[in-house]
């Protein structure tokens, strides 16, 4: 039980790589709560799911890139658990478009979310984790920051953004004892690359080195290590975690 | 209204829990940065605790003023500060004793102001004039 005693937040943690995560950290002992904005029923169910395997989650709603309802959504956590010790930043959204047809709209709503999120979350708990001097903050971000792909301007950008972010803000709270890292997911099985996987079938595999797409669990592991004691000299760092996807063509 | 005592045993005790330093490293004339190792985002734990442990509000600027920090030629020149800037610190810092700063005044020199008993100080000044 790497995380026991710890009280975890998981932005977008119904779905996918965020429920993966949610239900590693369960397993590991810490307390979970899972943050949704839409899709409730799926939150509930692996809340049930985790209180019925003998740990404790919550699921509560916010937006994300709402500073007012993140407030009142990490004061609600702590009252329930306590002290949040780790934060997941992983809620996040597409709108792809070619950038010369980009809407403002797309662009504001990827950025509001990606990266305004990600600053509304550090916001509401860095004070705390910093005074507590102890606290681990965990920002998913993706290869596609610096490994960019056509029609995704405004999430490259988001996610560059979350990797300053994820440097600036552990230099700040490093003194303090408390890490910010983020995790450069690649190709990975979940709702949001649904769209690209039935359109590719099977040849997206070929491009990564390990041959196949990677699975939230993937992601989730690194994550409960980088939550955990064992990452406690990490800071500032983003780490790719994609089956060696960016490290080139694969050349056969 | 506490006792002056009472004022420096409550700053000293924030002072441990800001800085994780212990009580006994802690004197009247320990400077915040140089003796105890604060550094800016102390400062901001150090208001943030005051105001709660004394019940009083801490504007920006008032305990730690920035203006006089921030290079502005008029108040500091060649790494000094000039009379005009003493006069601004005079009145910014009514809490603070400057005679021996007067005798060099380096703007290294500054933090050597920010001692535990420049606090006890400040906090005093705030309690009696009951704005709080």
């Amino acid at each position: 039980m790497r995380l026991k005693d710890q009280n975890a937040l998981v932005t977008g943690g119904s779905r996918g790589i965020g429920r993966a995560i949610a239900q590693a950290f369960a397993a590991e002992g810490a307390k979970v709560a899972i943050i949704y904005r839409g899709a409730r029923e799926a939150a509930e169910s692996l809340v049930a799911e985790i209180n019925n395997e003998g740990g404790k989650a919550v699921a509560l709603q916010a937006d994300v890139a709402d500073a007012a309802s993140v407030q009142a959504c990490v004061q609600r956590v702590e009252q329930e658990l306590g002290p949040i010790s780790i934060l997941v930043n992983n809620a996040g959204v597409i709108e792809d478009d070619l950038f010369v047809r980009m809407k403002p709209e797309a662009w504001n709503k990827v950025i509001q979310t990606n990266l305004g999120g990600v600053f509304n979350f550090c916001h509401a708990v860095a004070f705390g984790m910093m005074q507590r001097r102890a606290g681990r903050i965990i920002n998913i971000s993706s290869v596609s920051a610096d490994h960019v792909n056509m029609g995704q301007s405004n999430y490259s950008a988001s996610k560059g953004a979350v990797n300053s972010l994820t440097r600036a803000l552990a230099m700040e709270l490093a003194k303090r004892g408390v890490t910010v890292n983020a995790i450069a997911p690649g190709f990975i099985e979940t709702d949001m690359s649904a769209a690209v996987r039935n359109k590719a079938g099977d040849k997206i595999a070929k491009y990564i080195p390990m041959r196949r797409i990677g699975k939230p669990e993937d992601i989730a592991r690194v994550a409960v290590f980088l939550a955990s004691a064992d990452s406690s000299y990490i800071t500032g760092q983003v780490l790719k975690v994609d089956g060696g996807l960016t490290l080139g063509a694969v050349a056969e | 209204m506490p006792t002056q005592d009472e004022i420096y045993s409550k700053v000293s005790a924030t002072l441990v829990e800001a800085l994780n330093v212990d009580e006994e490293d802690i004197k009247p004339t320990s400077t915040l940065q140089g003796d105890l190792g604060a550094e800016s985002i102390d400062f901001l734990d150090i208001v943030f605790r005051l105001e709660r442990e004394f019940g009083i509000k801490i504007p920006r600027g008032e305990l730690f003023p920035e203006s006089i920090f921030q290079g502005d030629p008029e108040l500091v020149q060649d790494g000094r500060v000039t009379p005009k800037g003493l006069e601004e610190l005079r009145s910014k810092m009514p809490f603070a004793d400057l005679t021996k700063f007067e005798e060099n005044p380096e703007v290294g020199n500054l933090s050597n102001l920010f001692t535990v008993d420049l606090i006890a100080r400040y906090i005093q000044g705030k309690l009696e004039n009951g704005q709080n």
